[in-house]
């Protein structure tokens, strides 16, 4: 099952754990999400401890969607999480 | 059978004793038997040579041959296989018997007349015993002359002989059937030692539940059980606070962690500070996650072990939850450039709480990735073999050293602290995937190579089969 998303016209595909978490982020832009949180809502309780797992998704997420693109949405902060933002001095 | 055991102890002891007398009760019954022949025969001879001593006067005397025919005519030596010899004071010879009917000895073998009268027993060269009286012929003439009458010991000494083979075989026989008696009983009397061996061998601190058998057949083994059993409820009471205990502790310290949390959330995001200040409290966000993730961990280990954590039992099939389990970490290897291998070509039923489980597979899976070098590959398969369902997890990483295998599944347990360091995780994920195992009545066993990679395989017992519904549900 692949989720299809849109930025800028251009067509993403995403897996649905991708599409999940873009969905998170989205609803709560510009405020600071950590990997605790992401992980509590993406993935279910039996991932609970595995943290690196949200590392690389987002990873891959911005492969996806950042890369190709000038302006990046997601941004690391450091030390406590991530944040789907398109002001970046909003945030640092 | 051990030679230091109590059984063969007392056997030893039983066997010697029972020797011991048996020996002491032969050797008097044999040597007073044949003491009380020897004397016997002795007696005998002593009358009959006073009686053949009544016939030696010196008319006698002054002629052999006479004498010899009244000796033979009332005595008949030889025919009844005895011995008579009469002889001077200065030992020439007056008579001698001939040789008996059955040539049992030889008289001209038996030695010279002794000088004084008395009792012998002489041995000739072919070992015939013979007992030899010699009694004097009387006061009067023809004074000193010695009348000696002799028998042959051998034929009871044959008797005496068939008595001692009768007792030593009686003796084998009554101490075989003694010991052999004396083995099955004591072996019963001790049964109930290796019930209560065998039993308490398998209680460990999973199973404080069960207590030992306790016997009614002798007070000293009931009581010995009993007092086990006392000292079994003793160590269960105490494992059980020790649980609460930790079921309590690691569950007060959820809330001031959760709150702890969001206040501190709330810092690293509120925009009026520093950002400096919102990059440290975020550092802080993520050291109290991890604090909370261990005390998650510690609340849901102890509520499994002490019995209090409620496990759903529901049909499903271990397979398909194991490939969607891998699906969902894939990521997580090929970050590392680890290749997963699914095999589950079959659907394996099992009865459980699928998101324990799961939990168990995503830990296996987890620990994996993280002791496996770069490049590495795992397999995860499930199967089903005989009764039970196997869920395995092979790796070819870094392997745990022989030694270590033994406490791996203990909490807070590290086979290498250098590298832990660099693994996030607290040692909870093994213990965690033991007491998930216990509670769904299986186990998890491990087999490592330094060096090669690890197996754990985890086996579960298979669900009953059920026709109604041969999709599953998970």
């Amino acid at each position: 099952v692949t989720h299809q998303v849109r930025r800028g016209g251009r067509k993403v595909d995403l897996t649905s754990k991708e599409y999940a978490l873009l969905e998170y982020m989205m609803a709560h832009p510009g405020r600071v999400l950590s990997r605790t949180m992401i992980m509590e809502h993406v993935w279910d309780e039996s991932f609970e401890g595995l943290t690196n797992i949200v590392d690389v998704y987002v990873r891959h997420l911005r492969e996806k969607i950042d890369l190709p693109h000038p302006l990046k949405l997601i941004r690391t902060v450091r030390g406590a999480g991530y944040c789907l933002s398109e002001n970046a001095a909003e945030i640092e | 059978m051990n030679s230091r055991s109590l059984v063969v102890r007392l056997m030893a002891w039983h066997a010697l004793w029972l020797a011991a007398a048996f020996a002491l009760a032969g050797g008097v019954i044999y040597f007073g038997l044949r003491h009380y022949i020897e004397a016997s025969l002795a007696e005998a001879q002593i009358k009959r040579a006073d009686r053949i001593a009544l016939l030696v006067t010196p008319a006698q005397l002054a002629l052999p041959g006479r004498l010899a025919e009244t000796i033979a005519n009332d005595f008949a030596p030889e025919a009844s296989e005895r011995f008579v010899r009469i002889s001077r004071p200065d030992g020439t010879v007056v008579y001698r018997s001939g040789r008996p009917g059955d040539g049992s000895f030889d008289p001209a073998e038996i030695s010279a007349p002794p000088r004084q009268p008395g009792v012998r027993i002489e041995t000739l060269h072919d070992g015939t015993r013979m007992t030899i009286v010699a009694r004097s012929v009387g006061t009067g003439n023809p004074a000193g002359c010695l009348v000696e009458t002799g028998e042959s010991l051998m034929p009871a000494l044959k008797e005496l002989d068939w008595l001692l083979a009768s007792l030593s075989l009686g003796f084998v026989v009554v101490s075989g059937v003694a010991v052999a008696g004396a083995h099955r009983l004591i072996r019963r009397a001790l049964r109930p030692v290796h019930e209560i061996t065998a039993r308490a061998e398998t209680i460990t601190s999973h199973n404080l539940s069960e207590r030992l058998p306790e016997t009614h057949s002798g007070m000293e083994f009931e009581h010995l059980s009993q007092a086990l059993n006392r000292m079994i409820t003793r160590l269960e009471e105490s494992f059980q606070l020790n649980r609460r205990f930790l079921a309590d502790a690691s569950h007060e310290l959820r809330t001031p962690l959760t709150v702890l949390r969001s206040e501190l959330e709330s810092i690293a995001q509120a925009k009026n500070h520093d950002a400096d200040l919102r990059a440290a409290v975020g550092g802080l966000v993520d050291e109290v996650g991890r604090i909370t993730r261990i005390v998650e961990n510690l609340f849901a280990l102890s509520r499994l072990e002490a019995g209090l954590a409620q496990v759903k039992h529901t049909r499903l099939d271990l397979a398909s939850l194991a490939v969607a389990t891998a699906e969902q970490m894939c990521l997580l290897a090929e970050d590392k450039n680890i290749g997963i291998k699914t095999v589950a070509p079959t659907p394996v039923f099992v009865e459980g709480d699928p998101a324990r489980l799961k939990q168990v597979i995503v830990n296996l899976l987890d620990n994996a990735i993280k002791y496996t070098p770069k490049g590495g590959s795992l397999t995860l398969s499930v199967t089903a073999a005989a009764d039970r369902a196997l869920c395995e997890v092979a790796d070819t990483g870094y392997g745990i050293p022989a030694e270590a295998i033994p406490f791996i599944f203990e909490r807070f347990y590290r086979v290498d602290e250098a590298r832990s360091r660099e693994i996030d995780g607290a040692g909870l994920g093994l213990a965690i995937v033991k007491s998930i195992c216990a509670a769904h009545g299986g186990v998890v066993e491990v087999k490592s190579v330094v060096g090669q990679g690890s197996r754990f395989i985890v086996a579960l017992p298979l669900a009953a089969p059920e026709e109604r519904n041969p999709s599953g549900a998970i």
